[in-house]
Formats: C-alpha cells, sequence, structure tokens
C-alpha cells in the first residue's frame, strides 16, 4: 500500500477542518478539528455512531457544505472545482432519485449537470446499469423499483462521470444482507477496475473491513476521528475472508475502538 | 395540504414583515400617495370604524347570521355526502359532476337566481352552504380514504364489514382531515353570504354595505367594512384551529384542496359505467330541474335547462340575446384567462425563486397564508377605490384572486421536494439555474397544476365580480344589467353558461393534467 501524502493529484485531503451548525438558541459543534488523508486510489472507509458527523464529512468533501475552519483539498483543488471538473462522483444515504425520471435518465443526470451529451456516453451508462444488476430496467421509474433497487441506480449515477474521487455515504443502507454482500464484492472489482480514489461511510465493520485499506472510527460530541485503522489483507479479497479469525479478530479490534470511550 | 403552523411563523419573520407592511401602509395613507387617498392610513381607517360604530352591529349580524346557518347547513351535507361517498365509489362517480359544478360555480352568477327564487336570508344561507359543501365533502372523502389502511386491515381480517371498518377506525382517522376542512370552510361561508349580498340586494349585511358605501366617495369608510369582512373571516378560521388544535392537538396551517376525490376504478359491467358517466353528466341538470320544481316559482321567472334553451335559440329575442351572451364572453374570457395566466406566472416565479432567495419567500409566506383566509374577491370595491373603473381593475382583481392561492399551492409544493433532491445537481457542481431546471420546476409541475385547478373558479369569479360592480362590461355586467331590466332568461342563461364554463376549464385542466403527469410518471398533487 501507499504512503499517505498529501495533495496528490487524485487524493482527498482534509487537515484541521471543523464545522458547527448555527441553530436555534443551540449550537451543534458537528466536527472538530478533523485531519485525514486519502491517498489516490485508496480505499477509506468512516465509521462511527450515529450523530458523529460522518455525513457532515461527505458533504463537506463533495462541497455541498462549507467548512468553518481548516482545508479541504480533493485532487488537489477545492471540493466544488473539483466537482465542477466532473472528477467526483457522490452517492448518498438516501438515494434521492427524481421521481419523474426513468432509471436511465436519473443515471444521467450529473452527465447533464456538468453539460456533457447522455447520447455519447449511452454505453457507459448501459454498461452501469448492467453493472448493477438493472439491465431491462432503463425505463423503469423510481416509484416503479425497490427500496435496494433504487439505491442501486444511486450507486450507477455516483459512478457515470467515471469519477477519480468517489463519495458514497452508506449506500447499501437499504439493502439486505445477501444483496448487501453482493455489492460489496461489485464495489471492491470497481474501485480496483477504476482507480478511484474512495470515502466510503458505512455503518458494517466487517463491510468496512471487506472494503477498505484504513478503517477510521469517529466518536460523537463534538465529531472527531478517534483511531485510524490499517487493514492489511491482501487484495483483491475473497467474500470467504468473512469468515477468517483474522478477518474476526480485527472486526472486533474495531468494535472495541468504536464502543469504548473517547 | 399542509404548511408550518403560522402562529408559529409569526413570532419570527411574519410578524417582523407584517409590522414592515403596517407602517409602510400608515406613510403612504398620510401622503395619500394612493390614487388621491384611496388608500387611507390605518389610523384614519379606525378612527372612521370609531365613527361609523353605530351602524356595523346590524350589518355585522346579518352577514354572521347567513354565514353560520349556512355553515352548519353546508357542513353536514358535506361530512353526510362525505360518508356516502366513502361507503359508496359509485355514488361518488354519480355526483361527479354536481361536484364540480358545486366547485368550480362562481357565487356571484348563482346570487341572482337564488334571489329569484328564494326569500328572505335563504338565498345568503345557501351561496354561503354550497361554499362550505365542497371542502367539508372532499375532506370527508379523502380522510375516510386514507385511514390507517394496516387498521383497517385488522378489521378486515376479522371479518368486519366496510361499516365496522368505518365506525371503529376510519372515523376517528379522518378526524384530523374534517377539522382542516372546517377551518378553510369557515372563511368560505362568510365569503359565500357577502358575495350573495352583493348578487341578491337586501338592505342589511356587510356585503350590502360595502356596495352602499361604494358611490359615497369614503374610503375610509370602506376600508373599514373591508377590515371587519377580514376580521369575522380570518377569526372563524383561528376559531376553528383553536377548536382543532384542543380536539387533536393539529395545529398545522392548511390550505384549500382543489382535488376531486377521485373514485377508486373497480371492475364493473361496462353497462354500469356508461350509465354513471351518463348520470353524472344528467344529475346537475336533473337537480336544476327539482329545485325550480321545489321552490314552486312560475316558469315565467325561473327557468329550467329547456327554458333557457328555448329562450336562447327559440324565442322571438332569442338572437339578440345570443348576441349579447357571445359578446360578453369575448369580453370576459380574455380578461380571465390573462389574469389567470399573470397570477399563476407570477406565483410560479415566486414559488420557485424561494429556492434562490429562501429568507425573503419565508418572509412573505405568512402574508400569503393569512390571504387564504381572507374574503379576498369580496373586497373588489376597495380596489375599484384604489384602480378605478377600467380594464386594470379586473386584471388586478384576477390576478390577486389567483396569486396568492397558487403561491401557497406552490411553495408547499416546492418545500416537499427533499433537499437530497437537490444535493445530487449540487454535488456536482450545478449552478442555481441548473439545479432549478433539472429538480425544482420539474418537481413543481404537479403543484402547478393543482393550483391551476384551484384558482380557475376563482379567476372567473373575480372577473365577473369586477364586471358585476366597476367595469361595465362581460359576464358580470350583462348579469347585472339583467337583474335591473328582469330580463328573467338572460339571468338563467348567464349563470348556467357561467358554471358551463367554469366546469369545462377545470375539466380541461384535469385533463391535461393527467395526461403530462402521466407521461412523466408523476402523480397529481392534492
Ligand atoms: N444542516 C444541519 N443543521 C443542523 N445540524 C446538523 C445539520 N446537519 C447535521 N447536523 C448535526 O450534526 C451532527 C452530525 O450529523 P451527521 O453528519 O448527519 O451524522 P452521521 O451521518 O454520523 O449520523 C448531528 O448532531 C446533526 O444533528
Ligand atoms: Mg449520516
Amino acid at each position: 500500500m501507499p504512503a499517505p501524502e498529501q495533495n496528490l493529484p487524485d487524493g482527498i485531503a482534509l487537515t484541521g477542518v471543523g464545522k458547527t451548525f448555527r441553530g436555534r438558541g443551540r449550537d451543534v459543534e458537528a466536527l472538530r478539528d478533523i485531519s485525514l488523508s486519502c491517498p489516490a486510489g485508496s480505499f477509506t472507509a468512516i465509521i462511527g455512531p450515529s450523530g458523529c458527523g460522518k455525513s457532515t464529512v461527505m458533504r463537506l468533501a463533495s462541497g455541498l457544505e462549507e467548512a468553518d475552519a481548516g482545508n479541504i483539498a480533493i485532487a488537489g483543488d477545492m471540493p466544488l472545482a473539483a466537482a465542477r471538473a466532473g472528477l467526483t462522483g457522490v452517492a448518498f444515504q438516501d438515494a434521492a432519485l427524481l421521481p419523474w425520471r426513468s432509471v436511465r435518465r436519473n443515471v444521467e443526470l450529473p452527465l447533464q449537470v456538468l453539460g456533457r451529451r447522455p447520447a455519447d456516453h449511452a454505453d457507459d451508462v448501459e454498461a452501469l446499469i448492467r453493472l448493477v444488476g438493472l439491465a431491462g430496467y432503463e425505463n423503469a421509474l423510481p416509484g416503479e423499483l425497490s427500496g435496494g433497487m433504487r439505491q442501486r441506480v444511486a450507486i450507477a449515477r455516483a459512478l457515470v462521470t467515471r469519477p477519480r474521487v468517489l463519495f458514497m455515504d452508506e449506500p447499501f443502507g437499504a439493502l439486505d444482507q445477501i444483496l448487501r454482500r453482493l455489492m460489496n464484492v461489485e464495489l471492491q472489482r470497481i474501485w480496483a477496475e477504476t482507480g478511484a480514489t474512495t470515502l466510503l461511510v458505512t455503518h458494517g465493520i466487517d463491510e468496512a473491513v471487506f472494503l477498505a485499506d484504513r478503517v477510521v472510527v469517529m466518536h460523537a460530541n463534538p465529531g472527531r476521528i478517534v483511531d485510524v485503522i490499517e487493514v492489511p489483507f491482501a487484495r483483491p479479497r475473497d467474500p470467504a475472508i468473512f469468515s477468517h479469525p483474522a478477518f474476526h479478530a480485527l472486526c472486533d479490534r474495531i468494535a472495541e475502538v468504536l464502543h469504548g470511550g473517547a | 395540504m399542509a404548511a408550518r403552523d403560522p402562529r408559529h411563523l409569526f413570532h419570527r419573520s411574519g410578524l417582523r414583515t407584517a409590522l414592515a407592511l403596517l407602517i409602510l401602509w400608515e406613510v403612504i395613507g398620510q401622503l395619500d400617495l394612493v390614487a388621491g387617498g384611496a388608500l387611507p392610513a390605518p389610523s384614519a381607517i379606525l378612527m372612521r370604524l370609531w365613527i361609523d360604530g353605530a351602524d356595523y352591529p346590524r350589518h355585522v349580524l346579518a352577514t354572521l347570521y347567513a354565514s353560520a346557518a349556512g355553515f352548519v347547513i353546508g357542513n353536514l351535507a358535506g361530512v353526510l355526502a362525505g360518508v356516502i361517498f366513502a361507503l359508496s365509489p359509485a355514488m361518488l362517480r354519480l355526483f361527479r359532476g354536481v361536484n364540480i359544478a358545486v366547485f368550480a360555480l362562481p357565487p356571484i352568477a348563482i346570487a341572482p337566481i337564488l334571489a329569484l327564487t328564494l326569500s328572505g336570508m335563504a338565498p345568503r344561507i345557501t351561496l354561503a352552504a354550497l361554499g362550505v359543501y365542497f371542502v367539508t365533502m372532499s375532506a370527508t372523502v379523502i380522510g375516510l380514504s386514507q385511514a390507517d389502511s394496516r387498521a383497517t386491515d385488522l378489521i378486515r381480517a376479522y371479518g368486519g364489514n366496510r361499516r365496522q371498518q368505518l365506525r371503529l377506525v376510519s372515523f376517528r382517522g379522518a378526524l384530523p382531515s374534517i377539522l382542516a376542512g372546517l377551518r378553510i370552510a369557515a372563511p368560505n361561508a362568510v365569503l359565500g353570504a357577502i358575495l350573495a349580498e352583493f348578487g341578491g340586494g337586501g338592505r342589511w349585511g356587510l356585503g350590502a354595505y360595502l356596495l352602499g358605501s361604494l358611490g359615497r366617495g369614503e374610503p375610509e369608510r370602506l376600508w373599514g367594512i373591508g377590515l371587519i369582512a377580514t376580521a369575522i373571516a380570518g377569526l372563524s378560521y383561528a376559531g376553528f384551529a383553536l377548536l382543532a388544535g384542543r380536539l387533536i392537538g393539529a395545529s398545522r396551517a392548511v390550505t384549500m384542496n382543489a382535488a376531486l376525490p377521485d373514485a377508486p376504478t373497480e371492475k364493473e359491467h361496462p353497462l354500469l359505467a356508461v350509465a354513471l358517466r351518463a348520470g353524472m353528466i344528467a344529475l346537475p341538470f336533473a337537480l336544476w330541474w327539482m329545485f325550480i320544481w321545489g321552490t314552486g316559482v312560475p316558469a315565467l321567472i325561473a327557468k329550467t335547462p329547456l327554458g333557457v334553451v328555448d329562450y336562447l335559440f327559440f324565442s322571438p329575442a332569442s338572437a339578440s340575446a345570443r348576441s349579447r351572451l357571445l359578446e360578453a364572453m369575448g369580453q370576459t374570457l380574455p380578461v380571465t384567462a390573462l389574469g389567470m395566466v399573470a397570477g399563476l406566472g407570477f406565483a410560479f416565479l415566486l414559488a420557485i425563486s424561494s429556492r434562490l432567495f429562501p429568507r425573503a419567500i419565508r418572509a412573505f409566506m405568512p402574508v400569503a397564508l393569512v390571504t387564504q383566509t381572507m374574503p379576498l374577491v369580496a373586497l373588489t370595491p376597495l380596489l375599484v377605490l384604489v384602480l378605478g373603473r377600467g380594464m386594470s381593475l379586473t386584471l388586478w382583481v384576477t390576478i390577486s384572486v389567483t396569486f396568492f392561492p397558487a403561491f401557497v399551492t406552490l411553495a408547499q409544493g416546492i418545500a416537499l421536494v427533499p433537499r437530497s433532491a437537490q444535493d445530487v445537481p449540487r454535488a456536482y457542481g450545478a449552478s442555481a439555474w441548473t439545479e432549478m431546471r433539472l429538480v425544482t420546476i420539474p418537481a413543481s409541475l404537479p403543484y402547478l397544476f393543482a393550483a391551476t385547478r384551484l384558482t380557475v373558479p376563482r379567476a372567473l369569479l373575480g372577473v365577473m365580480i369586477a364586471e358585476w360592480l366597476a367595469t361595465g362590461k362581460g359576464l358580470g355586467n350583462l348579469l347585472n344589467q339583467s337583474r335591473g331590466f328582469m330580463d328573467y332568461g338572460m339571468i338563467w342563461t348567464v349563470a348556467a353558461v357561467s358554471v358551463l364554463l367554469s366546469v369545462v376549464f377545470y375539466q380541461l385542466v384535469v385533463v391535461a393534467e393527467r395526461r403530462v403527469l402521466r407521461r412523466l410518471g408523476m402523480q397529481t398533487a392534492e
């Protein structure tokens, strides 16, 4: 594994990032002094109790929210600049599909935003829809799909720009265990093929360990990083690894950090 | 549809907006900036109210009496009909024509025929009741059919029939919806009563007082009457909001629903379907007939549907009648369309820009919500004062009665677009315009249709009232003139034609809405 370095071409670098939401009467310090650097092509998983600021990290990194303190560099640039350059891909917790657009047109949405002609990418779109197992549903509307299918559309949409940096916030939250495993394997393959720097928020420790090079553990109040744990297993990882004793030992260690005090 | 509690909003930006507007109004009034004093300062209006104090009780009582009686009758009919329709989809389909007609009819158009056929307070009570019926009926049907399906499934699983489901689960479940309906229905009753006073004569009542004072060049008095009428409508809304809060803890602002609840499509005999469809169209006319028969008014005065056809096509005066009618329609319809397009257009622009200027829109929202409880068209005499009697009056009346409800419908709809749906384009660096083009505007389409449905009848009503009271043109004026000439055939004809026009336009919007939204895979907004 490459050593972490700041500002690599396709890397993610957060330095001393803080974010406080000013609410009525009470302010919420969502993040305090977050420093995290993901080298180009690496896979980083973030895990932590709900409300610890995982989504906020993703929203800051994808330019949806502005940090109060610190600096964020995506592929060496400001988040929004990287987004406008078409370098990033995002998939959120909530599939966030536009209900009046077919599966195909939902997947094409980022292309449209970036001013690219969807017709020029028809083959890509087709292939991505097939990749997430939705071949034949190209013209279906989100209302006709199950929750799991909708999330797979969101994943296809995240990949449609061939992003160099991929942000995924609990993308498999609505999937059942079996489908989730399947998608884990798929995601590993896609990641290996595309080489995109990936930041994944997840609730599942096993999912994090299976997919990531490093697992970042966060705690709440204020949201902060308490530990970064390297995952030493060789790639490509086989699903059989889920029942490996070393795998379990690592999961247990992460669980300890996760549930232990600060 | 529901929005945040307006009381809640008032505490913050809303209160500030209201205060700022009031101060602005006072300054403008003091300086006589609008049409040479047509808009007096609030302080001057209050002063005049104090001086006229002795006149008010009888007028207020007359309007209150008609509104309250109409409210009770309209609600009884509305709930009863709602329960029947919820129990029997066939009845709902059969009465569809009647329901649309009641929703879409411009009250001013039928005020004269009610005055011809009924006596005393009855015309006013009827018009108030009609204003209440649709709101309560649709709230009841929607409430009953949306009752928690798991709870009704439970009753079904134990072999309970539809009636038991209603008794055990649905009525309680429908209560919030019905109470919400009552809140909108209450100011509607006041509006109905005032419009009947406009159209039916009589000495007492705020509407009569307003009309009587129109020609006397006393802006302060007109505004004072308008203020009292608005206060009564607003208080009736607030009263039922409070009641609903006490009963079920619901304290959300509600707005008028313009969707006719749809009967679930069941497999039925094609002959029955045809019969229902025919019945749906025939029933309003049958009721018209029965109404005349029931009142026993002589045929000279009361025209049946056939009487109207006879008047328009076979009587000696038919040619002149037709040309007058066509001329009036030629004056009324273009203005109505123009005013509606302008009102809807402004509302649409303002509502979608709420994404760009969220704070400004949030401050404006309480004002728009308050207008929902105002008898806006009844305030036309005030606009006559400010704008004179020309075309611009008609246009502004129409715009003002379409803009506010359309804006509220659209803004609430757009607020329902989940934040995450906008996050996707934004995460790819979309500009505000791209985001609007890709997300906000398409998402607001169903609400644009809902707003159009809601405002079609109001636009026609606004135009007809302006014509009746001031401009001397169009269908409203023709109706008023015919009343003066005791041209009964024309009175009935204009009433029937206005209702028919309104129903046809409403129906056209519904059809366009279904087509467009189905193509886009969207659902109709309520
Ligand atoms: N837009 C917002 N306004 C106010 N508070 C927010 C906002 N977004 C997140 N928060 C608060 O920030 C904290 C972290 O939230 P989030 O990042 O969504 O956590 P997670 O994704 O780990 O569950 C929570 O306390 C949440 O209430
Ligand atoms: Mg989250």
